[in-house]
């Protein structure tokens, strides 16, 4: 298996959501190969969790405000709130033969070399069940994944940097009062990179492409036009809709 | 009526359930941060509950989720149940 590595493309919180599900689809028909993309966002968003109440967990009148992109995504999990130089998100699109089934064991082997990634770097993590990655401080990034019949996608976001009052404005998680203590124990259940290690964002991703060259083999390189064309209708006929992201 | 419970399964997700009730379960909504596969099993999820009474035993409602062809991941049918539990109260 040879994976192209896509490190590159900055786009809208819609288009990163479609290119999801347009490469997922497009690898579940064997149209293209197993892909790692690095997403390079415009603005602050929050990624929905897909089975998410919108107003359960959005901040309304803080996003409308401030421009935040509320998208929901393809995957389950919970909401995080996202600025695009603060954190590393990245999808890896894999043929499902070459993913356990298992889908606890699954996320523990795709976070792999994630953990010897950052561990090159100097960050002391580990994989922890379900579906985090975690510092002894606290929470440093969570992953999600979706099935189809013949790929898998897992996609993970990292905090490299976190400006926690914004989080705390944006996501409801934060309006419990908030107070000091609150935003102190949100503190608490989050690190971040920066505060750990030296290595600027950007050397943190090349440790990480090249753990997972080693891993699974992998070749720098682009995603096709038609990839990209497909992505942007879907990014505007449903990732920009509230009848999806407020669908719930 | 309408009314909401939810469950925070320990080391895993959350699950709520927003029920409209009389003397059966009306309509049913599911959310949360867990996963499902597939995803579109929500829907049949929240049919298997509807219809139920409103009086169904948590195990009543376990059995019931139990007869839908999905994988929950992070939380079970005994979670959906505490929580639909929760909103009849």
């Amino acid at each position: 298996m040879t994976v192209t590595i896509v490190d590159e493309g900055t786009y809208s919180e819609p288009m990163h959501h479609a290119l999801d599900e347009v490469i997922l689809d497009r690898l579940n028909d064997g149209e293209i190969g197993p892909v790692l993309r690095f997403w390079y966002r415009e603005g602050p968003a929050v990624p929905l969790g897909r089975f998410q109440a919108y107003e359960d967990e959005v901040a309304v009148d803080y996003v409308d405000s401030r421009s935040v992109d509320v998208v929901r995504r393809i995957t389950g999990g919970g909401a995080m709130y996202v600025e695009p130089g603060d954190v590393i998100t990245y999808s890896m699109y894999l043929p499902r033969e070459d993913v356990p089934a298992d889908v606890e064991e699954s996320y523990e082997v795709l976070d792999e070399w994630v953990i010897d990634g950052l561990r090159a770097v100097g960050l002391d993590v580990a994989h922890e069940p379900l579906n985090d990655i975690t510092h002894p401080e606290g929470k440093i990034g969570g992953s999600a994944q979706l099935r189809s019949e013949h790929a898998v996608l897992h996609h993970t976001t990292m905090s490299y940097d976190l400006d926690i009052e914004a989080m705390l404005s944006a996501l409801r998680i934060g309006e419990e009062k908030v107070s000091d203590k609150a935003v102190r124990s949100a503190e608490k259940r989050v690190a971040v990179m920066r505060e750990h290690i030296d290595a600027d964002r950007e050397e943190v991703i090349e440790s990480l492409k090249e753990t997972f060259a080693e891993t699974y083999g992998g070749e720098p390189g682009s995603l096709d036009e038609e990839t990209i064309e497909t992505a942007r209708r879907l990014a505007q006929s449903k990732f920009s809709t509230d009848e999806w992201n407020k669908r719930l | 009526m309408e009314a909401t419970g939810s469950v925070k399964v320990p080391d895993g997700k959350l699950v709520r359930v927003t029920a409209t009730y009389e003397e059966t379960i009306e309509t049913v909504r599911i959310t949360g941060d867990f996963f499902l596969e597939p995803p579109e099993a929500r829907a049949d999820l929240e049919a298997a509950i509807q219809g139920l009474s409103a009086d169904a035993s948590e195990g009543e409602i376990a059995a019931a989720v139990e007869t839908v062809d999905a994988e929950l991941i992070g939380f079970g049918p005994a979670d959906l149940a505490a929580a639909t539990r929760e909103a009849l109260e």
